[in-house]
């Protein structure tokens, strides 16, 4: 069944098509609200918020569209909300980034200290960049889709990935194995 | 990785590969069940956009289409009244005096008097326009 027809039933009150909804964009969302807080507690509460918000308003949705990058879009929305009230909760500066600590490439081999190696040097990505890199390269969305998401001109989208494809890679190239590792 | 142009128009599978790893967390299951758990109070409420949520988004659209509809109702008076005035040329408010006398009411004859009208008058220029 297609995502607008669970669309339609969840909004007429099923459950279990909501549910299917749910089940088949689970992944994605939690990705995209991860890559924008980091923390992948957040990312789940925000991820939930966004399912219920796209829930509650199922009516404004257009079924002649996808239903995953309008549902993408109300993730990343409940994510920057949170990144919002998060900056403004903190009275302190940011903790010192990761990459300061990280031990050199060299002698690091493990998968885990790359995964952490690949989530910093997103951290530092400007937020837009990094939702558009995540949804251009792992999630296989087009430009198009993605100004959807986003809210901006393709042209912009095209930009953002570059300037994010650019600089993850100059960082994790300093990663000799990473490439290996895969 | 950067063997691939960063002006590539395809998806790069090894850079999408490693931000996968990096961002995908474990048991979407779970996620999904902790999801339902919490989209039940929706359900229980009534579902999504209850009568009054749909209510108040047309709320906005509602009062530009009545402010609207004012506005071209009190045109149409306008022009209405104006019509009457070079009919009796008097000019476009006519003669409030000549009106009064041959009987006829009207909003001029309202506004001209120095008291404030009577119900009946005002209800009698209503109904003539």
């Amino acid at each position: 069944m297609k995502d607008a027809e669970l669309a339609a039933l969840a909004q007429a009150g099923d459950r279990d098509a909501f549910g299917e909804l749910v089940r088949r964009h689970a992944a994605q969302a939690r990705r995209v609200a991860r890559a924008i807080l980091g923390d992948p507690d957040e990312a789940d509460d925000a991820a939930q918020d966004g399912f219920l918000a796209a829930l509650r308003h199922l009516g404004r949705y257009d079924p002649a569209r996808p239903f995953g990058p309008w549902l993408l879009r109300i993730v990343a929305n409940a994510a920057s909300d949170r990144q919002r009230r998060r900056k403004v909760r903190r009275a302190e500066p940011l903790s010192p980034r990761m990459h300061d600590a990280e031990p050199g490439p060299d002698t690091v081999t493990d998968r885990s200290s790359f995964r952490q190696a690949v989530l910093a040097a997103l951290e530092r990505l400007p937020e837009r960049q990094r939702i558009a890199t995540v949804l251009f390269d792992v999630e296989g969305y087009s430009h198009k889709e993605i100004s959807e998401v986003l809210g901006v001109p393709i042209g912009t989208v095209r930009s953002d990935v570059f300037h994010a494809r650019r600089t993850l890679r100059t960082e994790l190239d300093a990663w000799k194995d990473w490439r290996e590792s895969e | 990785m950067s063997d691939t142009s960063p002006f590539d128009h395809r998806p790069d599978p090894e850079l999408g590969r490693a931000l996968e790893d990096a961002l995908s967390a474990p048991d979407d299951e779970r996620f999904a069940r902790q999801v339902m758990a919490a989209a039940d109070s929706v359900f229980g409420a009534g579902g999504s956009d209850s009568w009054w949520q749909e209510l108040t988004a047309w709320a906005r659209p509602g009062l530009v289409a009545a402010m609207l509809l004012i506005a071209a109702g009190a045109f149409w008076i306008g022009s209405q009244m104006g019509q009457r005035g070079n009919g009796s040329g008097t000019g476009a408010l006519g003669d409030p005096l000549s009106a009064a006398d041959s009987e006829q009411l009207g909003v001029p004859v309202l506004l001209a008097g120095g008291e404030a009208p009577s119900v009946d008058a005002v209800m009698a220029v209503a109904f003539e326009y």
